[in-house]
């Protein structure tokens, strides 16, 4: 019973650091400092996925999902639009589903001046 | 927050892959073994039940949990249009298998002509089912799915035959079955146990690729420690068939109480194996 409680504890603690990421590059891309919000953020993957979830969060701001009705198959190229003006540290969340039915996520961040 | 999914799917992979092992193990033992088995067969069609419904638990969990991952609240798990996303894809057919394959390991367990057959038959189908999904499968190479149903059949026969050896050893009226069984298991195992770390090798240079990914990635980290486990439980394992059992064999008085500290000990060592499995099919990428 130890056993499993220290596996069920070890299990929670040791995903926050080691969850997938396949994310290939993205524009914009990681850590990068650009002058203004574009009208959209591409994400470009290393193998199929089909995005579920990608989330974009501005500061302490509540995040905001994007609309993904545009994206319902499985690709490795995917181009999101955002709205908004406003300067600061962006965060953005992704999830999304392999062809092999693995579920994958990651994030990445990027700050308009 | 999200993590939490990612949490709970790992500790559901690593119930499921504790409770197939376990129940799919005592149908094999039981199929090979039969005679040595017999004054625990009851006990072990009971354990075989209970190890075959937390796995069917967990695989149903996991599939839910899979959705929740893939929204990142619970949602996922209610989600008609993800849970149908899923299904789609090998892990639906990996869910049907297993089922499938552990509704036969339970009706394995009720009287009927074709009890044993059906057993083994859904043994095979929940074992195969890993081979639907997962990084080996992703590799999509039919070669390699069958060095991961050996692997995985071999662990199973491994971890089958740790109960019932338990169960013999613990009544002083069953010693002479329990060093039987370690006996003839330890002959089996002389095969079995190579061919089943070769297969583990195999599959760890396909998936690494490379000394460096080994040591530098979290997959081949997380490989290392597993393999460190497993050592471990080789050890234990030779001090069984070397020591324990011939002693038990000789009928000396202090050999049940060892054999028994070590069949535990290699009991938890195997599941910190599984636990090492489920974060490295659960939780991290394939080194690139």
């Amino acid at each position: 019973m130890k056993l499993f409680a220290g596996v069920a504890l070890l299990s929670v603690l040791a995903t926050g650091a080691l969850a997938h990421s396949k994310l290939a590059g993205s524009i914009p891309s990681d850590g990068t400092v650009i002058a203004a919000l574009p009208g959209e953020m591409t994400l470009n993957f290393n193998k199929k996925i089909r995005l579920t979830l990608v989330k974009i969060t501005r500061g302490d701001a509540p995040g905001i999902k994007a609309n993904l009705t545009g994206h319902k198959g499985f690709g490795t190229h995917f181009a999101v639009p955002l709205t908004g003006s406003e300067g600061g540290v962006y965060r953005v969340e992704w999830r999304g589903l392999g062809v092999d039915g693995h579920a994958m996520q990651g994030d990445f961040s990027f700050t308009v001046e | 927050m999200s993590g939490i999914w990612s949490g709970l799917a790992v500790l559901s992979q690593f119930v499921l892959y504790t409770g197939v092992t376990f129940s799919a193990g005592l149908v094999l033992i039981r199929a090979v073994f039969g005679a040595d088995v017999a004054p625990v067969v009851r006990r072990m069609g009971r354990q075989a039940a209970v190890f075959a419904l937390a796995a069917l638990g967990a695989a149903a969990s996991g599939f839910l949990l899979s959705g929740a991952q893939l929204t990142g609240d619970a949602s996922g798990m209610t989600d008609p249009e993800i849970l149908a996303l899923l299904w789609q894809t090998p892990a639906g057919e990996a869910l049907v298998l297993r089922l499938t394959g552990l509704a036969l390991i339970l009706a394995g367990l009720f009287p009927g002509p074709l009890r044993h057959p059906l057993a083994v038959a859904g043994a095979g189908l929940a074992l195969w089912s890993f081979t639907q999904v997962g990084h080996v499968s992703a590799l999509e190479s039919a070669l390699l799915r069958l060095v991961l149903f050996l692997h995985l059949a071999g662990v199973a026969f491994w971890v089958g035959v740790l109960l019932p050896l338990c169960d013999l050893t613990r009544d002083a009226g069953t010693l002479n079955r329990a060093a039987q069984l370690g006996h003839r298991f330890g002959q089996v195992a002389t095969v079995t146990v190579p061919l089943l770390l070769l297969a583990g090798l195999v599959m760890a240079w396909q998936l690494t690729g490379s000394i460096q990914a080994l040591i530098l990635t979290g997959y081949g980290q997380i490989l290392l420690a597993k393999a460190g486990f497993v050592t471990l439980v080789l050890a234990l394992a030779a001090l069984n068939k070397l020591r324990f059992v011939p002693a038990l064999h000789r009928q000396d008085p202090a050999a049940a109480a060892g054999f028994l500290r070590s069949l535990k000990t290699e009991t938890c060592v195997l599941l910190l194996v599984f636990a090492a499995t489920a974060l490295l099919t659960g939780t991290v990428a394939l080194p690139e």
